[in-house]
């Protein structure tokens, strides 16, 4: 197993100091993992249906966005979130302004923007429309339209 | 007609706002060129040759006079006075400036039109037949299932960045207008034993340098469960289809590579887990409003006494472009935009005016536009066909074409594309010169010829009965020949003749292929009937002989 990085205080307090593991040490090592309260890093290629049994081992799950235009995110932060209830925290990591609002919508709680995007606004694109066109894991502050 | 309610209008206008500020960050530098190309594509405006082309979607094909006034006006405000219906539903603009562009689309939401996803990895544009609602045997009209369809991909939070560009055709009508099984998904509307309405499911066609026939997924889900159903097939591609190979990123690559039948478990593996889910349902009070808002603006009518006027070029004219209309009294009208030497399915600002003016005269204010970029009134009464040819003659819209060769499709070719290879419009004009005899024209009959300057495939050769590739060798413009593409009937990809052929000698084959299948032809055979009796040996024959 290499080191666990770490990464402080991400965005919730109520995760201040967690320990997190990249999706192959965790799959190597989930008899020793699921016992510690560590949280995983998934990139898009990883099958994020290999974790799904040990949900409730983990603290929280970080998904990776840094490539633009690699959808498969969304895709697992729907079924972490919406299909299988993971309770704990979909932190989107190298997170897009332009794509805080489909990141939100399928099912991610909480984000690191990309320093690149520092000093824009927010709320502008996490925000930016009044309504929506179909059931999303997260359509909260929304008028429904389906 | 149905319009867009207030809160749709409100989302457009949201979205501009949103594309806006994205392009003001790219004007200053703050938003790299690959984030912006990725976000600009999926409001429909590509970066071309010379200028910057935008996509506007004509959703299932439908618009209204009051709209194609607004496409006029956006032509004359913002391009050089013209517009280009596309083979799939969608107008282009060639000539738009980037700064503009916000204006521009805020003048079409005015209208009810947008460009949202006419371009880019995500769901496009619906294709629609255009001929929706119109003929006889048809399940159903298709329109309030594409629109509800439409809705729900509408900025799909999970699926707005997929490996490739997806599109979905849908048809209710007994003949395929809509060629669904070349698209990535294609859903045919059926009613199972025991009359209940539901889908049939293709998914994985395509043309391009891989053309492949969708493979049926389901042979029936029920209406009312198709968006749950849609949800796990773009989940399967999204999760799995290929993003590693450029040329391989289409649905139609996972489902060769896995195979239809494994693809399809696997869809509906995760088809079971949503399918129950109530908020999945396709909103069957919604549908039912739907229905009345596209419900025909006509009522059967006896025309007593009615005789249809003697005329040669007007009898010629109807026989080419008059269709049967399933309400007594009415015809369906067809208008070709074909101009010798003009793009097919360019069409100025003017004669979109006058186009929108006829249809308000003529066809209750109605327009449908087809893939073989026409356009088509719906609702045209039977005693008033001749005034309408009388009034599109005056302005030099009662082209005969439409039905004959001449009527070819083509892509913007090399003249105006950076992916082409090779010039489409100027072999187009040239077959349209050599075959410039009316009576050899209604002799042949109805024959396509689709001309692609690339293996894109924009003119969809590959389901013509002559379809033309056009290619590089030495540096020197050829075109491969396909024969005896079709969609309307049965899908069938068109098979390669030989070796391609060069742009010079091009229109000798072409000429050469049709002298084949008249010389072949046995009483009313359409140019597939006779392929399939003779096979290809006489056309290579006489093409490479």
């Amino acid at each position: 197993m290499g080191e666990a990085c770490q990464i402080e205080s991400i965005l919730n307090k109520d995760y201040e100091s967690v320990d997190l593991v990249s999706f192959q040490e965790w799959i190597e090592n989930i008899e020793k993992l699921s016992k510690l309260s560590v949280g995983v890093i998934i990139a898009p290629s990883d099958d994020v249906f290999l974790i799904k049994d040990y949900l409730d081992s983990l603290e929280l799950i970080v998904l990776d966005f840094n490539n633009f235009d690699d959808g498969r995110g969304y895709s697992q932060a729907y079924l972490l979130r919406k299909r299988w209830q993971f309770l704990g925290e979909v932190i989107g990591i190298n997170a897009h302004l332009d794509q805080l609002q489909f990141m939100i919508r399928s099912g991610v709680t909480s984000y690191v923007l990309l320093d690149s995007y520092i000093g824009l606004n927010e709320e502008d694109y996490a925000n930016g429309f009044s309504i929506c066109y179909q059931e999303a894991a997260n359509n909260s502050g929304l008028q429904q339209k389906y | 007609m149905y319009q867009y309610s207030t809160e749709d209008s409100k989302f457009l206008v949201e979205r501009v706002d949103q594309f806006e500020k994205q392009l003001k960050r790219h004007l200053a530098g703050d938003l790299d060129d690959a984030k912006f190309r990725s976000l600009r594509l999926r409001n429909g405006l590509y970066m071309e040759l010379h200028a910057h082309m935008l996509r506007v979607a004509i959703p299932y094909g439908t618009l209204s006079s009051e709209q194609l006034r607004s496409l006029a006006n956006v032509a004359d405000k913002y391009d050089r006075g013209f517009g280009h219906f596309t083979t799939r539903q969608n107008i282009q603009f060639n000539w738009i400036e980037l700064p503009e562009i916000a204006n521009l689309l805020r003048e079409l939401s005015d209208a009810g039109l947008h460009a949202i996803q006419t371009s880019g990895k995500a769901t496009r544009n619906i294709t629609a037949d255009p001929l929706s609602g119109l003929t006889e045997g048809e399940i159903e009209d298709a329109r309030p299932y594409c629109e509800l369809i439409r809705r729900w991909f509408n900025l799909h939070p999970e699926f707005s960045w997929l490996p490739g560009k997806f599109k979905i055709a849908i048809n209710g009508a007994k003949l395929d207008e809509t060629a669904l099984r070349i698209h990535d998904l294609g859903l045919r509307l059926v009613r199972n034993g025991k009359g209940q309405l539901g889908f049939s499911v293709f998914v994985g066609g395509g043309l391009g340098a891989a053309a492949m026939i969708a493979a049926e997924t389901a042979s029936f889900i029920q209406v009312e469960d198709i968006l749950s159903y849609l949800e796990s097939t773009m989940r399967i591609y999204n999760l799995k289809g290929r993003r590693d190979h450029q040329k391989k990123l289409r649905i139609k690559f996972l489902v060769r590579e896995l195979g239809a039948e494994e693809f399809s478990r696997l869809v509906d593996e995760d088809w079971q887990q949503t399918r129950n889910d109530s908020k999945l349902k396709l909103n069957l009070v919604e549908l039912e409003q739907l229905k009345k808002d596209f419900a025909l603006p006509i009522r059967p009518i006896g025309l007593v006494g009615f005789k249809e006027k003697v005329d040669f070029n007007y009898s010629i004219w109807k026989k080419n472009n008059v269709r049967r209309h399933k309400v007594d009294g009415f015809s369906i009208v067809n208008i070709s935009l074909t101009k010798l030497g003009a793009a097919p399915g360019d069409a100025t600002s003017e004669q979109m005016r006058q186009l929108a003016d006829l249809a308000e005269t003529y066809s209750s204010g109605e327009l449908r536009t087809t893939k073989r970029q026409t356009i088509v009134f719906p609702y045209v009464r039977k005693d008033q066909v001749y005034n309408l040819w009388r009034s599109l003659e005056k302005y030099g819209l009662a082209s005969p074409h439409q039905g004959t060769l001449a009527q070819i499709v083509a892509c913007p070719g090399r003249d105006y594309c950076d992916l082409a290879k090779a010039v489409s419009i100027p072999i187009a004009t040239r077959v349209q010169e050599r075959f410039n005899d009316m009576k050899k024209l209604l002799d042949i009959g109805d024959l396509n010829i689709n001309i692609s300057g690339c293996e894109n495939s924009c003119a969809h050769h590959h389901i013509a009965d002559i379809g033309l590739l056009g290619m590089q060798k030495n540096g020197e413009e050829y075109y491969q020949i396909t024969l005896a593409g079709e969609t309307l009937y049965e899908t069938v990809i068109g098979k390669k003749l030989g070796p391609s052929v060069s742009g010079e000698n091009i229109v000798d084959a072409v000429e050469t292929i049709v002298n084949v299948f008249l010389k072949h032809r046995q009483n009313q055979e359409r140019f597939t009937d006779v392929f399939k009796r003779i096979g290809i040996a006489p056309f290579k024959e006489k093409v490479y002989g």
